[in-house]
């Protein structure tokens, strides 16, 4: 621990989501979610329909969507998000910066077992953060923990994380399932087959592509959930889980497409729709072709009516949204040279670059990951052809997509991408030079990487929400992408399923204080 | 028959060949199938570590020849997304589409040798042209449109949906599991009758015109005997060859149907593999159907010299 | 194949085509598939020469799941595009796929199989070793990896159907020829001299066109069944373009609500089929040898 040390504790502000950094937050009631409505005693057996099987149950190394929500409801994260997304404490229950910002020091709970029983300590926390920074782990959120150089452990019920340089996001980073924390004595081929965690829920039994089945963990270290069991069931077709739930079979689902959402709905079945973290948007890569010039990218962003866009691929179902979309750090929408479609600036913007004669931009979309992928494309082909600008589009196989993605090898991507609550994890990673996914956001100035160096740096929420509006500004100014629409879940809940919150980053963590009567 | 056995061993060869060129030619592996556009974030040393943890840092005819090698020790490979090996995920699967197939090979059966039979009893009459109406609803409407609108008719009318609930093993609860092969197998039997009905059709109006059929009529034998032992009794070779050929499709075929029902079957254990890039696991499935495809027309062959009278005479 | 060598010895003529028409309209179920397959063929050519009364592609979310009317004859699907359009578009979707698909598998099938039975020797081995492989394969996950390998699109598609559809070619072809091959003006012609290409050309393949026809027609019907299989599990024709197959996927979940964007393409996919089927049975009738004589 530094010398001299001194925590500043602030209460919890209503726009905390990063700012935890300087907070000390205590109590573990501070954790309770406000949706734990008491509805009785009730406990009872959830089926939950998915169209798929986890693809892996290590918590580290899942980023398949199905998995992360199983496996949420079985392992602890040193903090975690409530359901507007602010940082709360998990397994750690309060923590402290240093006034250098290089030293964080988390106070962990006492009395928190494992399922297996064991106890949670210090050692596990040392273990795991240490074993996600292994590059032979190829755990996903390794970058997460890049500015950390050493994790100590003094005691038992304390853990010290020293520093590169100050890192505001890191407790927003520690809230993922990908850096749950593992006990030191378990495995990785241990816990594939026989997860291992703090969660509210503990792992009952699993039948490979069938369904996956948890348990209520009787010894929660917070309130303990009123199910006494969830199932996960496997209906592969999402029509068939329709029709599971109107004969009663399955009683919550979650959906993307609208339309199906549409046809759950009636009967004893309610559809609540949520706003996503997850923005679709058309990827230029700024590095390439036509694209290298910062005219052509604003003639695409005049030349495009986001509005269009959502209400023909989408049904309308959706919001406009600038870069980011955490509810705490919106972008503004309309922020940017062209807050509407101007056609008329599209083609000054194209005659400045010296291409009033047109430009070709290829363009690849995966057809299969989501609904809506290609009519996104179609529509914005569509428009960009009215300003002289022509987008060829490549339609791929999910496989291919993904391949020709990773490479950066496009000169624009129509993409769906997840987003983050904290806008520094949700973008540094994309247009910071060094970033690990500067090649494929194919966009980085030195303004940018000096505003997202001070994001990390400042601890107060305010000045954090000026920098990143700045971050916003520029993405936009520069139209490094073209940014279009947020999109909704539809979560189909039967008349008897009382107490489930949905949330923004599609996390199903509140099935412990749902309930069947 | 021993040449037909080498035959089938090279055949069999040839498909593992064949699926494993095929599988590496699409696009991806199992670490982008798993982590998806994530995998751009993996550093060079995390990347060299999940090749050597799926075994795809070795080089393609080591992998090969490893997996094949590992076949005759009866090792079919490990699945880690199910963490189970492929022998016991193969174990489940297999015989849910062995039930389905059975069941729907019976129904065909049941409606179309009687159907045929009754089309070809009077070639042109009304009975014919129903028989030949229905043989051709079952060749033209296809499984996926039936079984959805099955599915979702009776689900949101009757509330009547065995298999929103978990698969239910033969074993383990043998009616709810009779109640869910119920509407898959009546999908795929209603197209598997067309084919049986027409066949059987064929071949009693064929052997009718034969002169043995003549002679015996002409010796007086009774019409109903006649049909029951001489007509149908020679139509059966055409038919059992037609039910085997749709016994061997259906094993790898069904996989629409189960994917509907949510069917925990072998086809779907394929498409899966497919989806995930698990190499091992959908080359050694593919290689246990065409194996299955193969027994079963050796079975097939068998039984004809069972009951053709003049094979068996040959 | 005791048919086949029977009439071996009836070169065919062109004349005979007439009659032959004759015979495929006066069995009732060819001249029902004959009508079937121009009226959809009618459909299908509106489509190719833009007289659709709507864009099949183009969206209009306000007038979206609009029940049929006079403006929208089959109604509209969630998108609010014209399903009555788009399945025309779709019927010529299908066909082209199942057509090209057929047409490379009969070439390839049809060349294979001749070569195979009248040369025999190493090229029958390679041939027939091959046909077993593909045939042991389980067809629908044969074209889906295969439809999975190629950057997709029409003719992609075409293709993976074609490959799967090759080896029934090469096994309806070669047994015959095998036959045909120890025929005696066969032999004859061997020992005047013919070349092997000639003698191919000129003896066998015609004799064997009538199979192949029939087998076209059948495959045909298989090709479009396989194609909307192949777009039901998402592997078929691309978005938006549509297919029949991609249609009823979409609908699936539509049909308690908006029946229509189901029926209609629905039973324009069993009516295409239907009369493929019954194309292929009355031309198998009418050129079925053993069928002149009668009626």
């Amino acid at each position: 621990m530094h010398e001299g040390n001194r925590a500043r504790r602030v209460g919890l502000g209503a726009f905390s989501i990063a700012a935890a950094v300087a907070l000390t937050i205590t109590g573990c009631t501070a954790s309770e979610p406000s949706a734990s409505d008491d509805a009785g005693a009730a406990g009872g057996a959830l089926v939950v329909g998915v169209t798929s099987d986890p693809d892996t149950l290590f918590p580290w190394k899942a980023t398949q969507f199905q998995a992360v929500n199983v496996l949420q409801n079985i392992y602890g994260t040193l903090t975690e998000f409530d359901e507007e997304l602010n940082v709360v404490p998990g397994l750690a229950e309060s923590w402290e910066v240093s006034d250098d910002g290089l030293t964080v020091t988390f106070h962990l709970r006492n009395g928190v077992t494992y399922a297996d029983g064991s106890t949670f300590g210090s050692e596990d926390v040392k273990y795991s953060l240490e074993a996600i920074q292994d590059e032979a782990t190829a755990a996903v959120a390794a970058t997460s923990l890049a500015s950390v150089t050493a994790v100590d452990a003094p005691d038992e019920n304390t853990v010290v994380l020293t520093l590169s340089a100050p890192d505001a996001a890191l407790p927003a980073n520690l809230a993922v399932v990908n850096l749950a924390i593992l006990s030191s004595d378990d495995t990785e081929e241990a816990l594939n087959t026989t997860p291992n965690g703090t969660g509210p829920f503990m792992f009952d039994e699993r039948s490979a592509s069938q369904s996956i089945t948890l348990a209520k963990n009787e010894s929660y270290w917070g309130e303990a959930a009123k199910l006494d069991t969830v199932e996960f069931r496997v209906i592969p077709d999402e029509s068939s889980i329709v029709s599971a739930m109107q004969a009663g079979n399955v009683q919550l689902a979650v959906f993307d497409d609208p339309v199906v959402a549409q046809t759950a709905e009636g009967g004893n079945v309610t559809v609540e729709s949520t706003p996503q973290l997850s923005y679709h948007v058309l990827q230029l890569n700024a590095t390439r072709g036509d694209l290298q010039d910062v005219n052509v990218r604003l003639a695409l962003q005049c030349a495009i009516d986001r509005q269009e866009v959502l209400d023909t691929a989408a049904l309308g179902e959706g919001e406009v949204t600038g870069p980011i979309t955490s509810p705490a750090y919106r972008s503004d929408p309309s922020s940017r040279p062209c807050p509407e479609r101007d056609l008329d600036k599209a083609a000054e913007y194209l005659e400045k670059a010296g291409k009033s004669g047109g430009v070709t931009i290829k363009t690849i979309v995966s057809q299969g990951e989501y609904s809506t992928s290609v009519n996104e494309a179609q529509n914005l082909k569509a428009q960009a052809a009215e300003a002289g600008i022509t987008l060829e589009i490549e339609v791929l196989e999910s496989g291919a997509y993904v391949d020709r993605w990773i490479a950066a090898d496009f000169d624009a991507a129509v993409a769906l991408n997840g987003g983050r609550p904290d806008p520094d994890g949700m973008y540094g990673r994309y247009f910071t030079s060094t970033g690990n996914l500067n090649a494929v956001a194919g966009y980085s100035s030195p303004e940018l990487d000096a505003l997202f160096a001070e994001g990390k740096q400042s601890s107060d929420p305010d000045e954090r929400k000026a920098i990143y509006e700045q971050v916003s500004d520029h993405l936009e100014d520069n139209a490094a992408w073209i940014w279009l629409f947020t999109s909704y879940t539809y979560t189909a809940t039967a008349a008897d399923v009382q107490g489930f919150t949905p949330m923004a980053n599609g996390s199903l963590q509140y099935l412990r204080t749902t309930s069947v009567n | 028959m021993l040449r037909r056995i080498l035959a089938a061993i090279a055949t069999l060869l040839g498909v593992a060949v064949f699926v494993f060129i095929m599988l590496r030619a699409i696009p991806g592996d199992q670490i982008t199938a798993g982590l998806g556009t994530e995998a751009a974030a993996l550093t060079p040393d995390q990347r060299q570590a999940l090749e050597a943890y799926y075994g795809l840092d070795q080089p393609l005819i080591v992998q090969f020849f490893s997996w094949l090698g590992n076949i005759f020790t009866g090792n079919l490979g490990f699945s880690s997304r199910a963490q189970e090996s492929v022998l016991a995920l193969t174990a489940q699967s297999l015989p849910v589409t062995l039930e389905l197939a059975i069941f729907s090979i019976v129904l065909a059966l049941a409606l179309g040798i009687p159907l045929g039979m009754l089309s070809a009893s009077k070639p042109d009459a009304p009975r014919d042209a129903f028989g030949q109406l229905v043989g051709l609803a079952g060749l033209s409407i296809p499984a996926f449109l039936l079984a959805t609108t099955l599915l979702a008719v009776l689900a949101s009318s009757f509330g009547f949906n065995p298999n929103g609930q978990g698969y239910a093993y033969f074993f383990d609860d043998p009616w709810l599991n009779l109640q869910q092969m119920l509407l898959p197998s009546l999908v795929l039997g209603f197209g598997i009758a067309a084919p049986i009905m027409r066949t059987t059709r064929t071949a009693v109006l064929e052997i009718r015109s034969n002169d043995f059929i003549r002679t015996a009529k002409a010796k007086g034998v009774p019409p109903r005997r006649l049909q029951a032992k001489h007509v149908l009794g020679n139509a059966l070779v055409p038919i059992v060859t037609m039910t085997g050929l749709q016994f061997g499709y259906l094993l790898g075929g069904a996989v629409v149907v189960e994917q509907i029902f949510s069917l925990p079957g072998i086809g779907r254990q394929v498409l899966l593999g497919i989806q995930q890039k698990e190499y091992a696991l959908v080359q050694s499935t593919v290689l246990i159907i065409a194996l299955s495809f193969v027994i079963v027309n050796l079975l097939t062959d068998l039984l004809y010299r069972v009951i053709d009278p003049r094979v068996r005479a040959a | 194949m005791s048919e086949i060598t029977q009439s071996a010895g009836i070169a065919p003529g062109g004349g005979r085509t007439l009659e032959r028409l004759g015979l495929l309209v006066r069995s009732r179920s060819g001249l029902v598939g004959l009508i079937l397959i121009v009226a959809l063929s009618a459909l299908s050519l509106l489509s190719a020469f833009g007289l659709l009364p709507y864009d099949p592609i183009t969206q209009d979310p306000p007038s979206r799941l609009q029940p049929p009317s006079a403006e929208h004859w089959f109604g509209t699907d969630q998108f609010g595009r014209d399903v009555f359009s788009r399945v025309a578009a779709g019927v010529a979707n299908s066909a082209l796929i199942s057509l090209v698909a057929v047409a490379f598998a009969t070439v390839i099938g049809t060349l294979a199989g001749v070569i195979a039975g009248f040369y025999r020797g190493i090229s029958d081995g390679v041939i027939s070793g091959v046909t077993n492989v593909l045939f042991a394969f389980p067809p629908l996950l044969l074209a889906l990896s295969l439809a999975s390998v190629f950057e997709r699109n029409w003719f992609t598609i075409a293709v993976a159907i074609a490959i799967v559809y090759v080896p029934i070619f090469i096994r309806v072809t070669r047994g015959p020829v095998l036959s045909l091959r120890e025929i005696e003006y066969v032999k004859a012609a061997t020992s005047t001299g013919q070349t092997r290409a000639m003698i191919m050309l000129r003896h066998v393949l015609p004799n064997i066109t009538s199979i192949i026809i029939v087998q076209v027609t059948l495959s045909l019907s298989w090709a479009v069944l396989t194609e909307a299989a192949l777009s039901f599990l998402g592997l078929g024709t691309p978005p938006p373009a549509p297919s029949l197959g991609s249609m009823i996927f979409e609908a699936r979940t539509l049909v308690s609500i908006a029946p229509w964007t189901m029926i209609a393409p629905g039973v324009v996919i069993v009516l295409l089929v239907v009369g493929l089927n019954l194309l292929g049975d009355g031309l198998r009738d009418a050129l079925d040898p053993r069928n002149r004589g009668r009626k």
